[in-house]
C-alpha cells in the first residue's frame, strides 16, 4: 500500500559523495546528526499520532479489560488489567448459545462474501473485457444504485423475503444481499488495467473466455480478489439493519443475538463486554493477520 | 480455437456470434476481435446475474416503494392497500418528527464532514513526518475504530459513558463537571452519537488521506521549494489541490453514507431519544415502517430523501469535476 511504502522526500537529495576517508567520516557524523535532528523534529507529529492511536484503542482496549476482570471488581475504574478471570465468559457462554451464533454468523459472512464475489467477478469481468451495446445503461444501474439507499427499499425486500418464507432465516439476510454494487465497480477497474495481451494470448492458445477468466485473470487478480473478499467478510459480519429486521425473532447472527443480551443484562458490564468481545473476535484476528489486505481494501476503496 | 471445450464453457461456446466474426474475418488483430460488434450475446451472460439481482433487489423495490408511497397500508398482507394519492406525502411533510429527523440529518453530516474530512486533513499534514515502522503501527491503531461491530461499538460506549463507573463520567467528575447519562439527555445525545461514530470514521479518513498524501509525488513540492515557496505555499496551492480527488470522495461519502454510519449506533444506543432529539432520517423510516406499520408513510418519506438524497449527490458531482485538480 501507498502510505506504507511511502519514501522520505528528504531522500531526494542525497549528500554529495564525499571524496577522502576524512569527509566520509564527516559526512557520517553529519548524517548521524541530521538523523537526530530530523527524528527530534518529528517528535510533535509522533506526539499527536500517539494521541490519536490512544484515543482510537482506548475503548476497544477497555472492552477487553473489563471483559477479563473478575465480578468482584467488575466496576473497578483501575485502567490497568488487573487479575485475569474467564468468569465473565462462562457468564455469557451459559446465557446465550454464543458458539452456535458465531459458527453461523460465521457461515453467513462466508457465503455472502463468497456469492458477492463470484457475482461481480462474473459481472466486471464481462463489462471489461467486451463492448456491448446496452453497457453504458447496464454499468449505470450499478452506479446509480449507490443513490438508492437501503432503508428506501426496506419495506418492498421485507416483503419480498417474507413471500419466499425466509423470515428469520439466514438465507433471508443473505438473499437481497449478493449483489454488492460496489465489488462490481472495484473490480472493474482492476480489470480495465488488466493486460490485454495476456487475454489475447490466451485467446489464441484456444481458451474460451470462461476458461479464460479462470485460468488467466482470476489467478493473476489474487492479491486484489483477497483484499476484497476480506472486506466484504468484514462488511458481511458487521452489517446490521437487514439482520436486525430480517432475524427479530430468530437469535442466530450474533448482531441480533447480542443486542439481546445487552438489553437482558443491563448494567453487568463484565459479561457485556465479554459477549462484545467475542462478537469482534473473528474481525480482530482477521485484522492481525491480514492487516495489510485490510488497510489495503477499505483505503484503496477510499482513493479511487 | 474451440478444441478445448468443458464444463459451462459449452454454453457460451455454442453462441454462432462468437464463431461468426471471428472465423469470418481472420485478418482481423487480436485487439480488434477483442472488441467484438455488437450482435454476441456473451458478455451478456456474465453481467446477466449481478443485473438481475440489482433488479430484483434495489431497482423493483425502488418502484414498489414509490407505489407504495400514494398508498395506505399497515404491512399486514391480508389487508388491503388504499390509493390515498399524495396524502400520505402532505402528511409527512406537516410532521415535526420530519423536521427534527431532517435537521438532525444535516447536523450529522456538517459533524461528520469535520470528523472524517477535515480533522483527517490535518492530522495525516502534521503527522507527515513519521515514517516507517513507528508510522505503520501507529495507522493499524488507527484503524481499528472502524473494524468494530455497531453491538460491540455501541455496548462499549455505553460502558464508557455509563453514570455508575464508566470512564468518561469519572474523568468530567475529576475535572469538577458532573455528567448524568448523556443518552437521556435532549441536549447531549445527538452529540455523544457524533463522538461514538465520529471515533469510528475518524481513523478511516485520516488513512484514506495519507495514502491521498503518499501519491503525491515529492517533485512538485520540492520543485516549488526551490522557485521560494515557503511550507504554508506549498500546502495551501499544491498539497491540498493535488489532495482534492482523495478529499472529494471523501466529502461524497460522508454526504451519503453518513446516515447509514449513525443508524446502528442510534438504534442501539440512545433509540431516536429522548424525545426525536437524536434520530435521523433513516431512523424515522425504519419507525415509520417498522414501529408504526404504516408503509405509505415511510415510503413517501423515502422518495422524497431519495430524490432529496439523489439531486445533492449529482450536484456534488457536478462541483467536483469542477474542483477536483487531478494530477495529470
Amino acid at each position: 500500500m501507498a502510505f506504507v511504502l511511502a519514501t522520505s522526500p528528504a531522500q531526494a537529495f542525497p549528500p554529495a559523495a564525499p571524496t577522502t576517508d576524512d569527509g566520509a567520516a564527516s559526512a557520517q557524523r553529519g548524517l548521524a546528526s541530521r538523523a537526530r535532528s530530523k527524528a527530534i523534529a518529528s517528535l510533535p507529529a509522533h506526539a499527536l499520532l500517539a494521541v490519536l492511536a490512544l484515543v482510537s484503542i482506548y475503548p476497544v482496549y477497555w472492552m477487553f479489560v473489563t471483559a477479563f476482570r473478575p465480578n468482584s471488581d467488575a466496576l473497578s475504574t483501575n485502567p490497568l488489567p488487573g487479575p485475569v478471570s474467564l468468569e465473565n465468559f462462562v457468564t455469557v457462554w451459559q446465557q446465550i448459545p454464543i458458539g452456535s451464533m458465531l459458527a453461523s454468523t460465521f457461515g453467513m459472512a462466508l457465503a455472502l462474501a463468497a456469492a458477492q464475489l463470484l457475482v461481480a467477478i462474473l459481472a466486471s469481468y464481462g463489462f471489461a473485457r467486451w463492448s456491448f451495446r446496452g453497457k453504458k445503461v447496464l454499468y449505470l444501474l450499478f452506479v446509480g444504485s449507490w443513490l438508492v439507499p437501503f432503508q428506501v427499499t426496506m419495506i418492498p425486500n421485507y416483503l419480498l423475503v417474507s413471500q419466499m418464507g425466509l423470515l428469520n432465516t439466514v438465507a433471508g439476510v443473505v438473499l437481497p444481499q449478493l449483489c454488492s454494487a460496489f465489488a462490481v465497480m472495484m473490480l472493474r477497474q482492476h480489470l480495465e488495467s488488466f493486460p490485454k495481451e495476456l487475454l489475447d494470448a490466451a485467446q489464441m492458445d484456444g481458451r474460451s473466455s470462461w476458461q479464460a477468466l479462470w485460468q488467466v485473470v482470476v489467478p493473476n487478480l489474487r492479491p486484489a480478489l483477497a483484499a476484497l473478499a476480506i472486506m466484504l467478510f468484514i462488511s458481511a459480519w458487521n452489517e446490521y439493519l437487514w439482520p436486525s429486521l430480517i432475524m427479530q425473532k430468530s437469535t442466530a447472527l450474533i448482531q441480533v443475538g447480542i443486542r439481546a443480551f445487552l438489553g437482558a443484562e443491563g448494567n453487568n458490564w463484565g459479561a457485556i463486554m465479554a459477549a462484545s468481545t467475542i462478537a469482534c473476535l473473528p474481525i480482530f484476528l482477521i485484522y492481525i493477520f491480514l492487516q495489510r489486505y485490510v488497510v489495503d481494501a477499505f483505503v484503496r476503496s477510499g482513493l479511487k | 480455437m474451440f478444441t478445448e471445450v468443458s464444463g459451462p464453457a459449452a454454453a457460451l461456446q455454442a453462441s454462432p456470434a462468437v464463431v461468426g466474426p471471428a472465423g469470418g474475418r481472420p485478418a482481423r488483430t487480436a485487439a480488434l476481435r477483442r472488441r467484438r460488434p455488437s450482435g454476441t450475446w456473451v458478455p451478456y451472460l456474465y453481467v446477466l446475474p449481478a443485473v438481475i439481482l440489482l433488479l430484483l433487489w434495489t431497482y423493483w423495490p425502488l418502484v414498489q416503494t414509490a407505489g407504495l408511497s400514494f398508498q395506505d397500508w399497515n404491512l399486514i398482507p391480508t389487508r388491503p392497500k388504499v390509493f390515498v394519492g399524495v396524502q400520505k406525502y402532505q402528511k409527512v411533510l406537516s410532521l415535526p418528527e420530519l423536521h427534527q429527523a431532517l435537521t438532525n440529518t444535516v447536523a450529522y453530516i456538517l459533524a461528520f464532514l469535520g470528523i472524517s474530512v477535515a480533522l483527517p486533513v490535518l492530522f495525516a499534514l502534521l503527522s507527515r513526518k513519521v515514517k516507517g515502522k513507528a508510522r505503520t503501527f501507529y495507522q493499524a491503531l488507527i484503524f481499528v475504530p472502524f473494524l468494530v461491530t455497531p453491538v460491540a461499538t455501541s455496548a462499549v460506549w455505553r460502558w464508557l459513558f455509563a453514570p455508575d463507573g464508566g470512564t468518561i463520567p469519572a474523568i468530567a467528575a475529576t475535572l469538577g463537571v458532573p455528567m448524568d447519562n448523556v443518552f437521556r439527555d435532549p441536549n447531549a445525545a445527538m452529540t455523544s452519537v457524533i463522538v461514538i461514530v465520529g471515533w469510528q470514521m475518524l481513523g478511516f479518513g485520516v488513512l484514506v488521506v495519507s495514502a491521498g498524501l503518499a501519491g503525491i509525488s515529492p517533485d512538485y513540492a520540492a520543485a516549488a521549494s526551490i522557485d521560494g515557496a515557503n511550507q504554508r505555499q506549498i500546502t495551501w496551492r499544491i498539497i491540498l489541490p493535488l489532495l482534492s480527488p482523495s478529499l472529494v470522495f471523501l466529502a461524497l461519502m460522508t454526504i451519503l453514507l453518513s446516515a447509514q454510519w449513525t443508524y446502528p449506533i442510534i438504534d442501539l444506543v440512545t433509540g431516536g431519544g429522548p424525545g426525536n432529539s437524536s434520530t435521523n432520517i433513516y431512523y424515522l423510516l425504519y419507525q415509520f415502517g417498522f414501529r408504526n406499520f404504516d408503509a405509505g408513510l415511510s415510503s413517501a418519506a423515502g422518495m422524497l430523501f431519495f430524490v432529496g438524497f439523489g439531486i445533492v449527490a449529482l450536484v456534488f458531482v457536478e462541483l467536483s469535476e469542477k474542483l477536483s485538480f487531478h494530477d495529470n
